[in-house]
């Protein structure tokens, strides 16, 4: 069981549309692998890290001290000179600096005389801090000089070691030529210089140290969400404590950068407190960091808090354009919360009185040739009406605030209808008192822990965690702890998913809190309150897309908290860390009496949950199991209620369109707009890196497919809960409940006295039911939700992964799931067939039936008319009548065609009918669709349908007859094997392994497919299994080889650029038709180990600076470059229909849409396939690459470099394939 | 299929090859046998047929063209190609051994056979079992040339009884086919040995060997079966150094450790740094494993003698998975205490049995000995603290993921 659940785990999001979904995977948000390791020999990171760094300095003091002594020397006196422009600046009275009041004093400029008295004591005590500090910055620099030349060393150049060196000295006299100017703020250019000089000085460090840095960055990342945690409970001491504890080490002290102290300065500019703020803004410098725009913000934030004086203001905003910036980009590049903005802007207005915020950047439209069309002005459309008013949307938008704002909700499960048994009433008393008992030893559990920690904080060091477990509410934390409890299967769970689901269930709570916090969600409410009268029947038309509308609100509303929250997340590590102390805390606080189902037991408390270990071949992993007992006793209860996070339901209002990366979908629950697995960095900087106009085609398509309204299919709906209830059916995949399982085997009193066939036994039993109990839960939670919204109207946001295909945000309930779920979707806005919508209907069917598959559309058609009694049975009597629908490939959906059909051809008139139903059309095989695309494959391309023909063209029979003439005449030349397989070559053999040419699979993969299915026919000669499957792979390989000449090339050219960028060091990227950047995130995994007290956890991090995975580049690329071309010709085609006014939606290559306008739609699908390929791809993608790995002008190119240039210039030829030729092709999707 | 024959599908000219190959090595047979040698051959000690026994550089170039016949690449392997070697292991191999009748070697993956000369020449009844098809021609040659000294089979020791359900296929085998070719057959376990087996662990699948081999020990199946039979392996010294740890050692004391000490009786017979043996690479590279914590220079010849009184007290090969359980849950944090792990586990009064046993309150999982481990679970197992159902759903659960 547990063994299947990782497999499903490690295969992610693209199987999610599988029946059998562990729904331990589906219950966390992302279904990414956090896959455990504990491994033995391993040590904590951080103490790892320390270790290093204080041997660097050893290593470092050890050598060459005279340089070091120089450097001393020099600096010394300048960074007194300094420090005196400091003190010197704070203590001048001025009108500004007398509101100043030190800490603790409140706003009370009314004790001029102590504030003397005060500021003297403090001057003398600073001057002392200030010579440690200044001793510690001396030698600090001295080490970087160190550093360099022992890097230098190492690159065995010394001629030009000298000259490097002389850069440190050169830099402390461009200082010291500075020395005597005597403001702070005034301090001129060239001491900015300094500063950068010594910024540019560390940099080459960080390059030396390129081990350790993915750690140096986690680390950073800590530091900086420990800071927000303090800002965001507003305490400032301890946030200047936590910031100090650094800042006084010369070696931690490398980890801040300019963002850590800016958090402090931010969160006593809040308090107004302006002389806190001066002195981090010093000690910021005194490091040599360069203050950034943030850094400006908060001192100005802080001086329009407190009116500060004209000069102050003016000297600030003078050395802010001393050090390059410019007063517009502060409301042009900074994120603000709260009344923040307001305050920087009055600061300002004291000095301009006329200071007018800056005009927002002019919207940028996307210039891709692709969609010229679709952005152009000229052509521009109303964006479709939704039918509902404003009115209507506002309520619904407040239904869906306010259940995101409780964060979970709790549902009626469809099991809900069956009569409670006296067991399940006793069982259910028993399991309140307990909760209500867990509930307290839990909470008084936590604050045992929360005291001794804050107090081990006053004593010595710090506890990292302290401060995230005062975030939320006690309460907050117990209910996130005993809702994990509640879902916790009986086959237990391994640690790293229940710490990762308690730790990021705080974050999201937290990241909540913030919004909140910070009025961001006012402003949310605000905008989208006018962002409705876009999508209202009753509203203007605008002919806006809706994220060019919403910009545009933004952009009108000036004022008010940023929408895009500070990057506030926490590192993969911190959360896991998180959670693993609230799981301890929850494996020893919560006990039950063990005999509570047994009374003739001596009463004991014994723990509910246990911890194991399971081994795999050579690692560990640790296992939370509940035991049997309190299992026994949920299942007694069979409890109805089902509590999900607010994210996994489907939204009661339109989503908030994309309009970056960081914002869209949920109104509050945060959602990222690429999937990825956790702790992978790679996707997020390179979206944030690409220019935002470069996204607007991706967001624009999401928004699109997000904007589809859904309602319920409630016949069928209620017809399969009949089923649900009763007793299940594997044939119509419902699963059946627990209680229809098989008898388990007769178990012997005594387990040890078992046998070997009777252990065999009762796993195999064990196994079996671990299985049927999670695919019954999926089908609970799947059909409890869209119980739950039977009478709405509801949204899916969608997201992509990494190569751009799209899904659905909810994870239970959602179209991309099984046959069952699709049935009971039904499009929310009505149209009328329409001519020919009666026909499709019809055609659709058929489809769905799997009959008919070579036969022309007009057969399918024709077969449809002709078993219409059929069709109208099952439509009318489903379950009593003749079931024709019942022995079809999909079942529900059939039916619910069935029930469609009935109900347009019985009224008036049919073409008048108004219809929800969606129609599909699949891609036949359109993997290799799009390989024969781009090399242009004539007979590839007739094979997969992309030429005109009478009837479809089916791949695998034209595979197989291919591998049958090699066979014939290997046979005639009298190769054993050859003749073995005579009339043993049929489509169903070579079926599977020509669907996965596409995606990469290997003769090894290959092979094992083609030996199951020979296995499977009975008559085929057991002896010769492996030496046939060879040979068959082989001929199919050929095959494919032959049929698509190019195909074969094209993907050999891919995986071989992809190895050797990848042998390179480097991660295979590349950018879609549309702009969106993608990066392969396959590396060699690292895991670092996470000590925690109950079990040492190993996490595998991963990084950029980690070397790539060779293997998993070169293996994945083709297939993630084909998927990243199919998302592309979908998104397009969403795009396109939406110009249209039509509804879209996709399954990845099946494309929905409403019976009437199946016809353009396939227009448009052909049109943007020819649109797509006639884009010089594969030229576009080596050009690229070019660029990026073989940059022209190095010196000296390396014979790598050279051999990667050759491939990569080396684009495969292609074939004599007509494209044009897609537009007439009826069954190219169909 | 067990039978010495070359696994079907090997092309001709390889053939052709190997029996060329084989042609340099026909054994220099030394005049006629005195005729008591029936008796001696009785006891199991066959009177020397003189063979000639290849020098190392014959030897490694003999790995090196088997290893080109091979259709795929096949994994790393090591061999004794010194006759110095040989003669050391021969002696160690015979060495301790008793008046009464000596049992069958087995030898596992001979190579190029020179350890298999050497024992021949010292009179062992020697059966080969080779896994790689490539050295089967020769041996086979040697076999034919002898009159029953040398059986030749063709399969993988480190491949016996494979879990997979369906049919065995060569070289993978079944230890009864295995033992009924040998024609050896199973005794009490507290009778003598009935069997040796001699062979090198291989390097990947070291630590995966030697747990199956724990398994099959307890459960008393596959090899152990047919009683005690006495294993004679080379493993890295490593491997060896945690075999024989002593408690309270910080890395190597494992559950491993544990199992194997309560389980056998375990004898260096000699040490060899690893640059003694030729390995199969085609750079003719040494290979030689690293290791962080434990020293590793050389490959160490032990031998493992099941201990006669295992299944004397509580344990038995019925609930002996149950213990292997409760052993590898109690190590798998070295540095826990005895009392959290039972505590944990909810089993009651532990604290009192382990008053009983006299194991402090407060040891560590590490520090006890194997011999502690053993009391611990015979008292569990006395009192009737197993019976918790889920106990025993981990150990089945654990018995089906170890077991692979």
């Amino acid at each position: 069981m547990s063994l299947l659940r990782l497999r499903a785990a490690l295969l992610g999001p693209a199987r999610l549309r599988g029946a059998g979904i562990p729904w331990s995977v589906l219950r966390t948000y992302s279904s990414a692998s956090a896959k455990e390791k504990a491994r033995r020999n391993a040590i904590c990171e951080r103490t790892e890290l320390l270790e290093v760094l204080k041997a660097r300095v050893k290593q470092l003091q050890a050598s060459n001290v005279p340089e070091m002594m120089v450097n001393k020397v020099d600096l010394a006196p300048l960074g007194n000179d300094k420090y005196q422009d400091l003190l010197e600046k704070v203590v001048a009275p001025g009108p500004a600096e007398e509101q100043l009041t030190p800490r603790g004093r409140g706003e009370s400029p009314a004790r001029p005389r102590n504030w003397v008295e005060k500021s003297k004591e403090e001057m003398y005590i600073r001057q002392l801090k200030v010579e440690r500090k200044l001793s510690i910055a001396a030698s600090r620099l001295a080490l970087e000089g160190q550093a360099k030349a022992k890097r230098k060393d190492k690159a065995k150049a010394k001629a030009k070691a000298k000259k490097r060196l002389k850069k440190p000295e050169a830099k402390v006299a461009a200082a010291q030529s500075h020395a005597g100017s005597h403001n702070v703020y005034a301090h001129s250019k060239p001491k900015v210089v300094a500063v950068k000089e010594a910024a540019k000085a560390q940099r080459p460090q960080g390059v030396l140290k390129n081990k350790d840095s993915s750690q140096h960055k986690v680390l950073q990342q800590t530091i900086q969400s420990n800071l927000e945690c303090f800002l965001f409970l507003q305490q400032p001491e301890e946030a200047e404590r936590f910031l100090l504890l650094y800042h006084r080490s010369p070696v931690k002290r490398r980890l801040l950068n300019a963002n850590a102290y800016n958090i402090v300065m931010r969160i006593w500019a809040r308090k107004g407190c302006l002389q806190r703020v001066n002195r981090l803004f010093s000690m910021m410098e005194s490091v040599g960091l360069q203050p950034s725009l943030d850094s400006y913000a908060a001192v100005l934030e802080c001086m329009g808090r407190n009116q500060s004086c004209t000069k102050a203001i003016q000297r600030c905003m003078q050395q802010l354009k001393n050090d390059g910036f410019h007063v517009d980009e502060l409301f042009q590049k900074c994120l603000f919360e709260e009344d923040e903005k307001e305050k920087v802007l009055r600061a300002i207005r004291i000095v301009q009185p006329n200071y007018q915020l800056p005009p927002p950047p002019s919207p940028q439209t996307c210039k891709s040739y692709l969609l010229q069309d679709f952005y152009s002005k000229e052509k521009m459309v109303s964006y479709p009406k939704l039918d509902f008013s404003v009115q209507e949307l506002q309520e619904r938008f407040q239904q869906q605030l306010e259940m995101e704002l409780n964060n979970t909700i709790t549902i009626e499960s469809v099991e809900s209808t069956k009569p409670l048994t006296p067991q399940a009433i006793k069982a259910r008393k028993l399991l309140t008192t307990l909760r209500s008992r867990w509930h307290d030893s839990i909470l008084q559990a936590l604050q045992k822990s929360k005291h001794s920690m804050s107090k081990l904080k006053t004593v010595s060091g710090y506890n990292i965690l302290y401060p995230y477990l005062c975030l939320l509410p006690d309460e907050e934390y117990v209910g996130i702890m005993l809702q994990i409890l509640n879902t916790l299967s009986p086959q237990g769970e391994s640690l790293a998913v229940l710490a990762r689901e308690l730790g990021s269930k705080v974050y999201n709570r937290y990241i909540t809190q913030r919004k909140l916090r910070s009025r961001q969600l006012e402003k949310v409410q605000e905008v989208y309150e006018d962002y409705i009268h876009l999508l209202a029947k009753d509203s203007q038309p605008d002919e806006y897309l809706p994220r060019e509308y919403w910009e545009k609100l933004v952009a009108e509303a000036g004022f008010g908290p940023s929408l895009n929250l500070k990057d506030c997340s926490w590192p993969y590590m911190l959360i896991m860390r998180l959670g693993m102390h609230m799981l301890e805390l929850l494996v020893h606080a919560v006990k039950v009496p063990r005999n509570a189902l047994n009374p003739h037991l001596e009463h004991k408390l014994i723990p509910v949950l246990y911890h194991v270990y399971s081994f795999r071949s050579s690692w560990q992993i640790g296992l939370i199991k509940p035991h049997p007992i309190f299992s026994q006793i949920v299942s007694d209860a069979a409890e109805t209620l089902l509590t999900f996070n607010s994210s996994a339901m489907p939204m009661l209002c339109p989503p908030v369109p994309w309009t970056s990366p960081h914002f869209g979908a949920f109104v509050l629950n945060d959602t990222k707009l690429m999937r990825f697995v956790d702790g992978a960095i790679q996707h997020q900087l390179l979206l944030d890196q690409c220019p935002p106009v470069n996204l607007h085609p991706v967001l624009d398509a999401l928004n699109q497919l997000g904007n589809c309204a859904w309602k319920i299919n409630q016949p069928v709906l209620d017809i399969i809960i009949s089923i649900f209830n009763d007793k299940g059916n594997e044939k119509l995949d419902i699963p059946p409940p627990i209680s229809e399982a098989p008898r388990p085997p007769a178990i012997p009193s005594n387990y040890s006295t078992m046998n070997k066939s009777q252990k065999h036994e009762l796993l195999l039993y064990k196994k079996k039911t671990a299985e049927m109990h999670s695919l019954r839960m999926d089908a609970l939670y799947k059909l409890s939700i869209a119980n739950y919204v039977r009478d709405k109207v509801f949204w899916f946001p969608h997201n992509m992964d990494f190569r751009g295909r799209t899904y659905p945000c909810p994870p239970y309930f959602n179209h991309l799931g099984n046959d069952v779920t699709r049935a009971i979707l039904l499009f929310a806005e009505g149209k009328p067939l329409g001519p020919k919508g009666l026909d499709w209907l019809k055609i659709h069917l058929i489809n769905l039936t799997g009959l008919k598959k070579r036969n022309a559309l007009q057969e399918r058609l024709e077969y449809a008319n002709e078993i219409m009694e059929e069709i109208l049975d099952s439509a009318d009597h489903p379950l009593t009548g003749r079931k024709w629908w019942m022995n079809t490939d999909e079942p529900w959906q059939a039916l619910a065609c069935c029930m469609e059909i009935a109900k347009a051809s019985r009224s008036p008139d049919p073409a008048a009918y108004i219809s929800h139903f969606p129609v599909h059309q699949d891609g036949s095989c359109n993997g290799l669709q799009h390989y024969a695309a781009l090399g242009r494959d004539l007979i590839g391309a007739i094979s997969v349908n992309l030429m005109p023909c009478d009837v479809p063209q089916d791949v695998y029979s034209a595979v197989a007859q291919q591998v049958e003439e090699f066979r014939k005449k290997d046979a005639e030349q009298g190769v054993k094997i050859a003749q073995v397989l005579q009339g043993f070559i049929s489509r169903k053999v070579v079926k599977q392994t020509v669907m996965t040419v596409v995606y990469g699979v290997t003769r090894y993969g290959g092979r094992l497919q083609m030996e199951k299915r020979l296995k499977e026919i009975d008559e085929f000669p057991e002896e010769y299994l492996w030496e046939a499957s060879h040979y068959l792979v082989k001929q199919v390989f050929n095959g494919i080889k032959e049929m698509f000449s190019a195909t074969r090339d094209i993907q050999n050219w891919l995986t071989e650029s992809a190895k050797l960028i990848a042998q390179s060091g480097q991660t295979v990227e590349w950018v879609t038709p549309l702009g969106l950047p993608i990066v392969q995130p396959y590396y060699r995994s690292k895991s670092t180990v996470l000590n925690c007290s109950m079990q040492h956890l190993s996490v595998k991090s991963s990084n950029s600076n980690q070397k790539p995975d060779t293997v998993k580049q070169k293996n994945a690329f083709p297939p993630n470059f084909i998927h990243s071309l199919d998302s592309t010709h979908m998104m397009l085609t969403a795009l396109h229909c939406l110009r249209q006014g039509m509804t879209f939606v996709s399954v990845h290559d099946c494309y929905w849409t409403h019976a009437l306008t199946v016809d353009i739609m396939n227009q448009i699908c052909r049109q943007q396939f020819v649109a797509l390929h006639s884009e010089k791809i594969l030229q576009d993608l080596s050009n690229f690459m070019l660029e990026k790995y073989c940059r022209s002008g190095r010196e000296t190119r390396a014979p790598w470099q050279k051999k990667l240039m050759e491939q990569l210039s080396n684009v495969p030829k292609t074939g004599k394939f007509n494209l044009k030729k897609v537009m007439d092709s009826t069954y190219f999707f169909s | 299929m067990l039978a010495g024959r070359a696994p079907p599908g090997a092309a001709a000219c390889r053939r052709l090859l190997a029996a060329a190959l084989a042609a340099g090595l026909r054994p220099l047979l030394c005049g006629l046998r005195p005729c008591w040698a029936t008796a001696r051959r009785a006891a199991g000690q066959w009177p020397s047929p003189g063979l000639r026994v290849p020098e190392a550089a014959e030897a490694e170039r003999l790995v090196q063209q088997a290893q080109q016949l091979q259709r795929i690449r096949a994994p790393l392997r090591r061999f004794i190609a010194c006759p110095q070697l040989a003669r050391t292991v021969q002696r160690c191999l015979q060495g301790g051994a008793g008046p009464g009748p000596r049992p069958v070697l087995l030898e596992c993956a001979p190579g190029p056979g020179i350890l298999t000369r050497t024992l021949l020449n010292a009179g062992v009844r020697v059966v080969a079992l080779e896994s790689n098809s490539a050295f089967l021609p020769n041996l086979q040659s040697l076999e034919n040339s002898l009159d029953g000294q040398l059986k030749v089979i063709y399969g993988d020791f480190f491949r016996l009884d494979p879990l997979v359900t369906g049919t065995v296929k060569p070289p993978a085998v079944c230890s009864d086919k295995l033992f009924e070719t040998m024609g050896v057959a199973a005794v009490p376990w507290r009778a003598d040995v009935p069997l040796k087996i001699f062979g090198i662990l291989p390097q990947r699948k070291e630590r995966n060997t030697l747990w199956r081999l724990l398994f099959a020990l307890y459960e008393c199946s596959s090899i152990y079966r047919y009683g005690r039979v006495e294993l004679n392996i080379f493993i890295s010294e490593k491997e060896y150094k945690v075999l024989t740890a002593k408690p309270g050692e910080v890395r190597a004391y494992q559950a491993l450790t544990i199992l194997w000490q309560v389980g056998c009786e375990i004898q260096l017979l000699h040490m060899e740094p690893w640059s003694s043996f030729v390995t199969n690479l085609k750079n003719g590279g040494r290979a030689v494993p690293k290791s962080t914590w434990l020293p590793n220079d050389h490959l160490c010849l032990v031998r493992l003698t099941p201990q006669q009184n295992l299944f004397t007290g509580g344990l038995k090969p019925t609930n002996s998975s149950t213990f292997i359980f409760m052993v590898k849950q109690c190590l798998a944090r070295p540095k826990s205490r005895l009392t959290d792990r039972l505590n944990s586990w909810s089993l009651d009064n532990g604290g009192k049995l382990l008053r009983e046993l006299e194991i402090p309150d407060s040891a560590e999982t590490r520090s006890l000995y194997p011999e502690d481990y053993r009391r611990l679970f015979e008292a569990l197992q006395n009192s009737n603290m197993f019976t918790e159902t889920w106990f025993h759903d981990e150990v089945l659960d654990s018995i089906r993921n170890i077991n692979l």
